[in-house]
């Protein structure tokens, strides 16, 4: 089954619209936005305050994807303190200006569920996306051994 | 079900045709804010993980739509072990009084953030009348 987004409510008319001026219309978004989230994936939502973040792991690595859009790379920190990897950054709004008018901080750590190799955690920031991988450590990498059978 | 759709036959309806395919994907509604000055407005728009290449802006006559295509998908050997972000693409339509000047419209993106200005049309800008 497909979801379809029914658009024709009555209340999105030219006053509701996101270009409106409606009392309601920033708790409208708010509301449409928690849906969607929640329909889409049961993951909390991003929001100014907040940014999500992925796992994965290979064979070699672990890696934390964090969406962290527009941001300095000089705004991101990025730590490894006791199997915690911690993910600082500032956003910095800008007025009509270019003038820094707000900085609001972001802020998680994630439990990493293996042992990695702390000297070796590299991170790269694209698209406003930060990944960082995370050496497993020799110890944690799976590994295969034959057994012969007699 | 079966005994549920004899009982109820509008369950058994099949879904109506007319909704384009196009549109049946599943979009997340990005972060975005609009601010607006006597000039036009200023929409900013969270876009992670999409790429010049993947962001799609049309401007019709009262609306502008957003579409951004993440630019990236987990290698094969990747294993999630803990997701939160939407794997869908991003989609935001957004309408104005048709008081905006299609042709001017200029966007910017950069680390994910997407930076829409809207100038309005000079009909519809406030002007000042000179008393003789």
């Amino acid at each position: 089954m497909t979801l379809v987004r029914y658009n024709n409510y009555p209340l999105t008319s030219r006053y509701a619209s996101a270009f409106g001026r409606s009392p309601w219309a920033g708790l409208e978004n708010e509301i449409n936005r928690l849906f969607e989230t929640a329909l889409t994936d049961f993951a909390p939502a991003a929001s100014e305050h907040r940014f999500p973040v992925d796992l994965y792991e290979d064979r070699e690595n672990n890696y934390v994807r964090a969406e962290l859009p527009g941001l300095a790379r000089e705004d991101i920190s990025v730590e490894m303190v006791d199997g915690y990897l911690t993910i600082n950054g500032s956003r910095k709004v800008t007025d009509d200006d270019g003038k820094v008018a707000e900085t609001i901080s972001l802020s998680r750590s994630i439990a990493i569920p293996e042992a990695v190799q702390a000297d070796k955690v590299a991170a790269a920031y694209e698209n406003g996306v930060l990944t960082v991988t995370l050496p497993k450590r020799e110890e944690a990498k799976p590994r295969k051994v034959t057994i012969d059978i007699k | 079900m079966t005994l549920l759709n004899a009982l109820v036959p509008g369950f058994a309806r099949p879904a109506r045709a007319s909704a384009p395919a196009a549109d049946t994907e599943v979009r997340v509604k990005p972060l975005y804010g609009v601010r607006e000055d006597g000039h036009g407005y200023d929409v900013t728009v969270h876009l992670p993980g999409v790429a010049k290449d993947g962001l799609e802006i049309t401007a019709q006559e009262n609306q502008v739509t957003i579409t951004g295509r993440r630019a990236w998908t987990p290698p094969a050997d990747w294993t999630a072990l803990y997701r939160e972000t939407p794997r869908a693409n991003f989609g935001l339509t957004l309408e104005h009084e048709g008081d905006v000047d299609a042709d001017k419209i200029t966007a910017e993106l950069k680390d994910g953030v997407l930076r829409l200005t809207l100038p309005k049309a000079e009909a519809v800008k406030p002007r000042k009348i000179a008393i003789s």
